[in-house]
This record gives structure tokens, sequence and C-alpha cells, in this order.
């Protein structure tokens, strides 16, 4: 065995937060000040719904902090060109020359106001994907409140690599920023690409292997059979892109091949917008007093306002009605006697044509198949039963949908959200248990608990914070490059919307200069990057490379060398996860699978010395914070609750001396206090040194709390769904806002703007942009090139970890492109062969070919993101990947600014270095 | 009697490969030195496809092919089923690698570091014995032998079970003692189909897989 340990041995909690379905308590062993070994922390397996268990990532963690590559002391940039071919020139400094660098910089730029002539703010900020680098900024939040006005639109990914239309629909239909199955009561999950046992954590794959032991059957519908497809009860390869015709025939079935007694009538007709009247011009029929939507009345036979007591709705039929019917802009119709349809009945003569054999010929599955699944996903829904959670009796409904990356998200993502809500709430399963659920809010608010999202809104819905779209009210001038609350309604207005996107668009911006109409477009005074590496883990990426380099002054806190640091022009290397200290919330609902009986906050905290003269990111930003002259605006950010936790309430004042400098410890000491005393209502106030020994804290947050409809029925609340009148408004009004401007480059993502989606020819937006953008003939482009999560990668800047690549290597795809075995053999190629994959825009990739029977002969897969000329180590594996290839265009841009991680690609064999 | 055994249940395994990562941290296994890993299986052609993930190792078996090739008398099976290695005995023949039908031996003849140069944990955790010799999995029998001397039960209590169970995020595997019929491992193999890894060679493994049939 290892040589035994001579003197001091413990074991030390800390969180991993190296990906978004964290923060994870992992137990590290520290024999004579080195850290040796990670292992689970059982201690905490009564609270945490993994059993205390750590994934993968987390055994990273010693090399992460032993790296030999690490940068070890702050740098600055000496040669003044920068670009991909250009050495930096980094030479080493010390940290009050580099800190009195930054601040001189930001000095400069604050005297002369933080947004430019434009409008733009002269600060921008990029952090990596998923909202997890904020776990480990420390106070860098703080220092940005302090600031002001900062430009997140370039980002590491957001909205091209995220589950981007499902945030934004899946907020407005059940505040559900990501979505789930309620795994543990789900008896059968169709899913679309999701790939949960990669990217849903310990608690995702922790509850999808208990249920497949109890018998949960998935079906698992993708191109390319995921890790998630090797799992599944059976997996139908369908071509890329098609996801919502089969939906669609999903729905057929359920409405025109079985009897109304099978769906769940008293949900629609209580919970969804069905039996609202839709009158002439697509919008609801109101009452002309009152102005609320009218269902027909089967007691009375007659029209009444949705809200009448004592009704009973018709959820089928067309009915003559009187009332009046209000547009975008207030635009009003009087109607009498006009023949209107219930909402339902739309739905369902929508569907009509949608058949398993019309949707085969789109989706190359067979009918018989698409029907099997929808009748199966019937027959387990059952309808009628309840179960008791929490001491409240609640429907139980057994049956969910999931949808995966690049399925819900960009053109199509729409239609694949709004069929999956849809055929959830067609059974009554839409946040009930067993159903489909969300698990995040991030769009709304409160972020901590979905149900404190839920408030009256319209019409006898939620309300939705979506940007508005009013003459007053719409956001002429944008306050982010990327325009996202002037263009993107859905994106809110919260502190997540701006890397809500569209953040391609801010690259975009760069490159192409000008959105006519919009303010002329500016370059950011000074960029902040940290843990992220957006030259890499964005498309186009060596468009990036030339973007990127005309930034003319940037601030990255590195770890290593890398691709987008390469263009800094001060290196401040930051401790890593075992050096640093930092709490965080942790518990509850959160994605992707992350539900929880208990809530609370954990601490991040150093077990070993730093390696070199690196430093604690909240030192850094109160050293900034304090030589820029924002010291006191800093702090009193902290106390606001800029460390996750507001440092004074009602109940408790823990607050900080705004007017010194406070040391990492009296920081992270007053947020442990505030922590223990949110949970506690103020009674207890234990500090740091209580969550060294224990790693968190946590109160309970029961069951009933996962699901929403409880809420909206309470406050006597609808879901707007299957019609969707809002969307429909928010869409014209927006159309006149920007024509009003003369904005018509926008108007191909208004007509997405749908009350209720149809199939269009989704797969055929790709094929026509790039013979628009390239010339491109699709013949030549016969592939479709996509892309996967890897666990022991994903979000964790693990790409130059040896312990993750070695282990990620008994993965098929780790190493290569994977093709479809027959399919390569037609063109020569065998498993190992060099091969060479080119785009519509003519960039190429090299790589090993990976041959796999797991993969429809269209499509090769890419995984997670490669391809580093700069990264240590990861420079090396000669690993493609899709990022180089997928341009940027906005024909390829949806109404919610997001993009679909796929492109159309060439294979050849290559020549044998 | 006492016969230690793994349990691998292959409808819940991910092949995340947290335990591989486990056990060469617990073990200080050098770069591609697996003495457990996870593999990535295709069945079938396409459409008609399964991907299956097979946690492997050393099997421990009954009739070590690995024992019956050493000259040395390194090899050894304990009374309790676990195969060792002294690597004070061992001369490094590899016979027993060649020997052993699940490819789970390895043998070292340089130190070699996960970058270009020795780190300071790997510096810290350097065990010249295992230089030249064979190794492979010990089924972390300093941690059931720390377990039974301080009253635990291997398999259930962490502190007296191996490093790749503890970790598992599927809770896939499990460990225990085959010759207690109540004990976990007795339990999933009595109630559920389970095979051994060449069954026909006559190994007698202490590795079984827990799997059924799919659609």
């Amino acid at each position: 065995m290892p040589r035994a340990s001579t003197g001091e041995s413990r074991k030390v909690p800390t969180f991993c937060y190296q990906c978004v379905a964290g923060p994870e308590i992992v137990e590290v062993k520290v024999e004579n000040g080195v850290a040796t070994e990670i292992a689970p922390r059982f201690e905490v397996a009564d609270v945490h719904p993994g059993h205390g268990k750590v994934c993968v990532k987390a055994y990273g963690l010693i090399q992460k902090t032993y790296n030999p590559n690490r940068l070890k002391q702050p740098m600055k940039r000496t040669n003044p060109k920068k670009g991909k071919g250009e050495d930096p020139g980094f030479v080493p400094i010390s940290w009050d020359e580099a800190l009195d660098i930054v601040s001189g910089k930001l000095r400069e730029i604050h005297a002369k106001g933080v947004v430019d002539e434009s409008g733009y703010p002269r600060l921008a900020s990029s952090l990596g994907g998923g909202g997890t680098p904020v776990a480990y900024a420390g106070t860098f939040p703080a220092f940005l409140a302090a600031w002001g006005a900062v430009d997140f639109s370039f980002g590491s990914g957001q909205g091209v690599k995220c589950t981007h239309s499902e945030h934004l629909y899946g907020e407005f239909w059940h505040k559900a920023f990501t979505v789930a199955p309620d795994t543990p009561r789900c008896d059968y999950v169709v899913s679309f690409g999701a790939n949960t046992e990669s990217s849903g954590g310990v608690c995702g794959v922790m509850r999808h292997s208990e249920a497949r032991i109890r018998g949960l059957k998935r079906v698992q519908v993708e191109p390319h059979m995921s890790i998630t497809g090797g799992c599944a009860t059976e997996w139908v390869p369908i071509r890329p892109k098609t996801d919502a015709a089969f939906m669609m025939a999903m729905i057929h079935v359920i409405l025109h091949e079985n009897p109304l007694s099978r769906i769940d009538v008293p949900f629609l007709k209580e919970r969804t917008s069905s039996p609202y009247l839709v009158a002439p011009n697509g919008f609801f029929m109101r009452d002309p007093e009152s102005e609320k939507p009218l269902v027909w009345d089967l007691k009375t036979g007659a029209a009444a306002p949705f809200d009448t007591p004592g009704i009973d709705p018709a959820i089928e039929g067309e009915f003559k009605v009187s009332g009046v019917e209000i547009g975008a802009d207030g635009k009003k119709w009087k109607h009498r006697a006009k023949a209107c349809r219930t909402s339902h009945q739309v739905l369902k003569d929508h569907m009509a044509g949608n058949t398993p054999e019309w949707a085969s010929s789109i989706t190359d599955v067979p009918a018989r198949t698409i029907r099997r699944i929808a009748n199966e996903y019937l027959d387990h829904a059952r309808i009628g039963e309840t179960v008791v959670v929490n001491g409240r009796t609640l429907p139980l409904r057994p049956v969910a949908v999931a949808l995966g990356k690049t399925v819900n998200n960009g053109w199509g993502g729409y239609e694949a959200c709004w069929g999956r809500t849809v055929l959830a709430c067609l059974v009554g399963a839409l946040e009930v248990p067993g159903g489909t659920l969300g698990t995040t809010v991030r769009v709304n608010r409160s972020a901590r608990d979905r149900r404190l999202s839920v408030s009256p809104g319209p019409d006898g819905f939620m309300h939705f914070p979506g940007n508005p779209t009013d003459k007053k009210g719409w956001v002429r001038n944008p306050d982010q490059r990327h325009a996202g609350r002037t263009l993107v309604p859905l994106s809110g207005n919260s502190g997540w919307s701006p890397a809500l996107g569209p953040t391609h668009m801010g690259w975009m911006s760069q490159k192409d200069g000008e959105f006519p109409g919009l303010p002329r477009m500016t370059t950011p005074d000074i960029w902040f990057t940290f843990r992220t590496n957006p030259v890499i883990s964005f498309w186009d990426t060596e468009t990036m490379c030339d973007t990127v380099a005309k930034f003319p002054f940037i601030v990255s806190f590195s770890y290593t060398h890398d691709e987008t640091n390469h263009f800094a022009d001060v290196l401040l290397p930051e401790c890593t996860d075992l050096e640093s200290t930092q709490i965080t919330r942790i518990g509850g609902t959160k994605f992707m699978e992350a539900f929880w009986e208990y809530q609370g906050f954990c601490l991040r905290q150093p077990i070993i010395e730093p390696q070199g003269d690196v430093r604690d990111m909240t030192w850094i930003m109160t050293q900034i914070a304090s030589r820029t002259g924002l010291l006191e605006a800093y702090n009193t950010a902290i106390n606001k609750g800029a460390t996750c936790v507001p440092l004074k309430t009602k109940a408790y004042d823990f607050s900080l001396d705004v007017t010194k400098e406070n040391s990492v410890e009296e920081i992270w000491d007053a947020a442990c206090r505030a922590g223990s005393a949110e949970l506690t209502d103020g009674k207890e106030s234990d500090g740091i040194d209580y969550y060294r020994k224990h790693g968190l804290r946590v109160g309970d947050f029961p069951q009933i709390n996962w699901y929403l409809t409880p809420t909206l029925i309470d406050q006597g609340l609808r879901y707007e769904i299957p019609y969707q009148e809002r969307l429909l408004r928010m869409g014209q009004e927006l159309g006149n806002r920007l024509h009003e401007n003369g904005i018509e480059w926008w108007d191909t993502q208004l007509a997405e703007y749908k009350a209720i989606p149809d199939w269009h020819d989704i797969p055929g937006i790709w094929e026509r942009a790039y013979e628009k953008s390239f010339g491109a003939n699709m013949k030549d482009y016969p592939f479709w090139l996509m892309t996967s999560r890897s666990m022991q990668y994903s979000w964790g800047a693990n790409s130059g970890i040896q312990l993750m690549h070695e282990v990620a290597e008994n993965i098929a795809g780790h190493d290569g492109a994977i093709i479809n075995a027959a399919r390569a053999r037609e063109l020569g190629i065998a498993d190992g062969d060099p091969i060479e994959v080119t785009g519509p825009s003519g960039q190429k990739v090299k790589g090993r070919a990976v041959l796999r029977q797991g993969i429809r002969p269209d499509t090769i897969l890419m995984v997670a993101q490669f391809n580093h000329w700069a990264t240590p180590l990861a420079k090396d594996f000669g690993v493609p990947s899709i990022n180089k290839l997928v341009p940027m265009l906005l024909d390829l841009t949806d109404n919610t600014g997001s993009g679909a991680d796929l492109v159309r690609v060439r294979l050849e064999r290559g020549r044998v270095q | 009697m006492t016969r230690w055994a793994m349990v691998a249940d292959l409808r819940r395994c991910v092949g995340c490969q947290t335990c591989t990562a486990s056990c060469k941290l617990t073990n200080a296994t050098p770069p591609g030195v697996q003495w457990r890993k996870v593999l990535d299986i295709e069945t079938g052609e396409y459409p008609d496809v399964r991907r299956t993930y097979v946690p492997v190792g050393c099997m421990h078996c009954d009739e070590p092919p690995c024992l019956d090739v050493c000259p040395s008398t390194a090899t050894r099976k304990r009374a309790d089923g676990i195969v060792t290695i002294d690597y004070d005995i061992c001369i490094g023949c590899a016979y027993c690698a060649v020997a052993c039908p699940y490819q789970a031996r390895y043998k070292v003849t340089k130190r070699d570091f996960a970058y270009d140069r020795e780190n300071t944990s790997e510096e810290a955790r350097e065990d010249p014995k295992r230089m030249g010799v064979a190794q492979k999995c010990t089924f972390c029998v300093e941690r059931i032998d720390f377990g039974l001397e301080n009253g635990l039960t291997p398999g259930i209590d962490p502190d007296a079970t191996p490093a790749c169970v503890n970790s598992c995020i599927a809770d896939a595997l499990a460990f225990g003692d085959l010759d207690d019929p109540n004990s976990n491992v007795s339990r999933l193999l009595a109630e559920n189909k389970s095979f051994r890894m060449h069954e026909e060679l006559g190994t007698g493994p202490g590795f079984h897989y827990i799997w059924e049939e799919r659609r």
C-alpha cells in the first residue's frame, strides 16, 4: 500500500460545486499538510439525496491543486500585439503591481462614467456556464455590484449550450428554469435526449438508479445512444431536430385515437387555458364589461367569464359567442355571435394531421413505434389516482417527458418545450407527484423557493416578469451589447437575465459591428474573465480568437495558461477549491435533478496552504475595491447579500464595518452567522467554525415544496397552455416596436411568437442558412455533427486534469469522433483511422474515428469540448470539437436568442500523421 | 467462514468512472494503472443496440489462475477469499498478468506521474515496494482488516468497505460476505439474476454481476 502516514492525518469537509448539479459535500484526507485522498462525506448521507456521495469530478481536486502547470504568481503581458499566434510574453509581477495596474485602469474608466457613449457598460465580465463559478468567485459579485453597470453579454456557451428555450418557456409556463421528471414517483419517461446520467449529477444518477430498480421505464429518443441511452429501457434513434414532430404525433394519438375520458379533463378545465374561447383574430374572446376571458358554461349553455363560480366549462367544441377581443397594443375588436372554439378544441384541430404516419416521414421513426409509445405513456398515467405528500392529497401522475440540450434550445426549442408541457397537461401530470416538474427558478423571483415565485397575473394565469413590449416600457436602448432586454421579452430582468442572452449576439456584435437600429456598437474598455474559456467553449472558435484579440484590456483570474487568458493583459492567479473560503446555498430544488428535503448553507474551506503566491478571490476583490475607491460600496453590497446571504435582516445583524478592509475570515464568518440565523429565524448564530467542522448546516425543505400545482390551487391560478395568448401579444407588440425603430432583421424570429405552434421544416432552417451564408450545397455535407456532455468534464474546468483525462478515456468518444460503423466502412474508414471533418463555413477539425453501432448513419458525435491549443495537457489530446465548426449566424438564432449545438458537416478519411 | 465478494448491479451502473477515480486516489496508483475500471460495451447492430457499463478488476477467484503460475508464492489466497500479492516476495516475472483471464494485473517498471514532474501529493504517497512487481485490486484489504479489528462490518460501514463501493453514485457496487446468507450481497444474489465473468473457465470469480433482460 502507499507509504503510511507518519504524522498528522485528518479528514476535512468542503463543498464541490464544479457542475450545475452541485453543490455537494466532499471529504478531503490531509496527511502531514498534503491533500492525499477524496471520499464521500457519509456524515451528511441522511440529508443528501445522493447518500453523501460526490461524482468523479471531485476526485480530480487533488491534482487540480497540485497541478505543476498552475500559474502561481501574477503576470502581465509584455507583447502589445494580441493573437492566437502571438506570444503574450507574460512576465511575473508582484501582487502590488498587478493590483495597481488593474485598479488604475478601473479608476480611469470609472472617471469617464460606467457606460460609454452608446449606453453600453465599459466594464464587461464573463463567468463560466451554469452559474457555478459564482460559488468560487468569493466577493467578486460584491465588487461588480459596487461598480454599477456591467456587461455580461460575452458568454462562454450560455444560450447555445444550455437548455435555453426550456429556461425561458419553462419559466413562462411553470416557473421552471430547468425541468425534470419526478423520478422517485415516476413510472414511464419519454426522454428526448435528456442526458441525465452524464449531467444530472449525483442526485440525478442516484434517483434514476433507484427508479430503474423500482421498475421505471425510460424510452430514450435521440440520434446517438448517449450514456443515458445506455441505461434506458429502449433506444429510439431519431433524425436530429425533429423531436417536436414526434411529440405532436403523440398528442395526436392521445387526442384523436383515444376517447376524451382517457385524459385529465378536470386538470385541463381548472388549471390550464384549455376552456378559454379563442376569438377570430387569435386572441381570447372576452367579457365586454370585465374583459376577462370567456369560457362556455355547459350548465347554462352560455358564455361566462372563466372565474365565474359554479360553472362547468366546456373543454371541446365551437360556440357562437359575443364579446370583445384585445390584441397587441390594446387593439380591440367587438364581436357579435362569432364562432369560437375552446383552446383545447383549437389544439385538437391543430394536431389533426399530425399522425404517427406523418411524423414517421419526418423523424425516421416507424409510425408503430410512435403510436406504441404514446399509448404506453397514456397507459401509465394513472389518471384519477392520488398520493399523500406531507399530509396533503395530490394527484399521482407517474409519467413524464424530458428534453435534452439541442432538443430544447435554438429553432425547434419552442415547439419541443410546448409539446412536452402539453403532454404533461393532457394527463394532469404537470407539477404533481410522478409528473414533470421544474427544478430551478432564475428569471422569476424568489430564486430560493419556486412556490414563492407564484403570484396572480392576467386572465387567471401566473404573473411572468417579462421585459415590457408596450410603447412606454420597451427598452429602446439596450443595457447589454447582446440587446437581450430589447429583443427577448421572455429573458426577463433578473440577475440571471443578462446570461440568458442572446449571448452569441454579444460576440456577433463585436465581429459584425452594427445591428442597424440599435446604438452604435462598442468594445468594452475592460473585460474580466473568471473560470471561463469562451475561446474554446463557444462557437466559431477561430473567429473568437480574432474577436477577443480586439478587446483592449483583459484581466483574467487564472488557473493555468489557457486559450482565453492567452489574450489577457493581466493574469491574477486565484486559490483553487482546496485553498479558499466561501459559503454557498445547498439543497432545496436545484438543477438538474437535485431535489432535496433540506436546504441551507455549505462551506468551502482552505484545506492546505495555497500553492505558490495565489490568493483567495475575496482578498483579491477587497484589494481591488479598496484601490479603486469603491470599498464602502463593496462592503455595503456584501452586507446586502452579495455573499449569497444578507448580513442584516429584521431577525439578525452581522453586518460588516463598511469603511475598512475586512479580512476573508471576517467576511465569511459573518456570512456563516447570517446563514445560521436565516435557518433558525435568528435564534442561532454559529459562525465559520461550525461549518468547518460539519461542512454544512441545513433546515427542512418538505417534499411538497417540489410541486407547484398545490400553490396554483391555493391561489386559484392556471398554467397558460396549450394556447398562449400572451406569447402572441408579446410577439406582435415587439414587432411593432422594432418596426417603429426601423429594425427588420429580427422578423424571422418574430414569426416564432405563436399562440400555438405547428410543425415547420426545422432541420431545413440550418440547411437554408448554410446555403445562404456560405453557398454550401447540403449534398456535400451529409452528416449532422452533434455533441454530448461528459460527466468527467462538463462545467468543471477540468480539461487540464490528467485524472479526468485518464478515466474519461474508458468511455467511448473521449478520444475521437463517434461514427456509425457501417457508414464508416462505406467510406473506407476503420476504427482509429484519422479523419477530417469539415463544416459549411470551410473550417476543419482532425481527429480519430471511433466506430460504434449506437449512432444514426447520418450523425457524428464529438463528446465535450476539446481542440485546445494553449491549455497544458489538454492541448496534446488531439481530440476534435464541434465548436470550431459551428458558425454564429443570425439566421440560426431563434426568438429567445438561442442557437442549437449542431452543424452539418462533411467527413473524410484523413492522412496518417 | 467468510467469503468476501463484490456484486455489480449492471442495471444501476452508468459508467461514470467515479469508482475508477476513487480507487486511483485511495490506492495511489500511477497513470494508466486502474485496479478498478468500468468498461463501456456495445452489443448488437444498429439500430438494435445495447450499451452496458461493466465494472471490472481482480475477481478474487476461488481458483485464481494467477496463483497457480506464481513461481515465488507472492500471490496467495486468504481464507476469506481475498487474493493478495506480497510485494517483498514477488519477482516481477509477470506470469500472473499473462495468466489472468480478466486482465486485472499490472506491472510498473518506472515511476510515472500525472504531469511531466512529480507533484506534492504523489511524492507523499510514493510506495517503492510496488515498483517492478505485480499489482492489482486488493478489495481494499487494509480497510477490511481495519474494520474487522474495530468491530465494523465490511460492506456496511464505510471505513471497512472498499473505496470503489463507497464512491459509487448509483449504488451499483456492493461488497459483503457470501457465506453469510443474510448479508447484503447474499440477499442481492438470491433476489436477482446474476452471472460471473468467464464462468466456463472454472476460476470461481468473487465478483458477481446482476442483470436483467430489457425490452
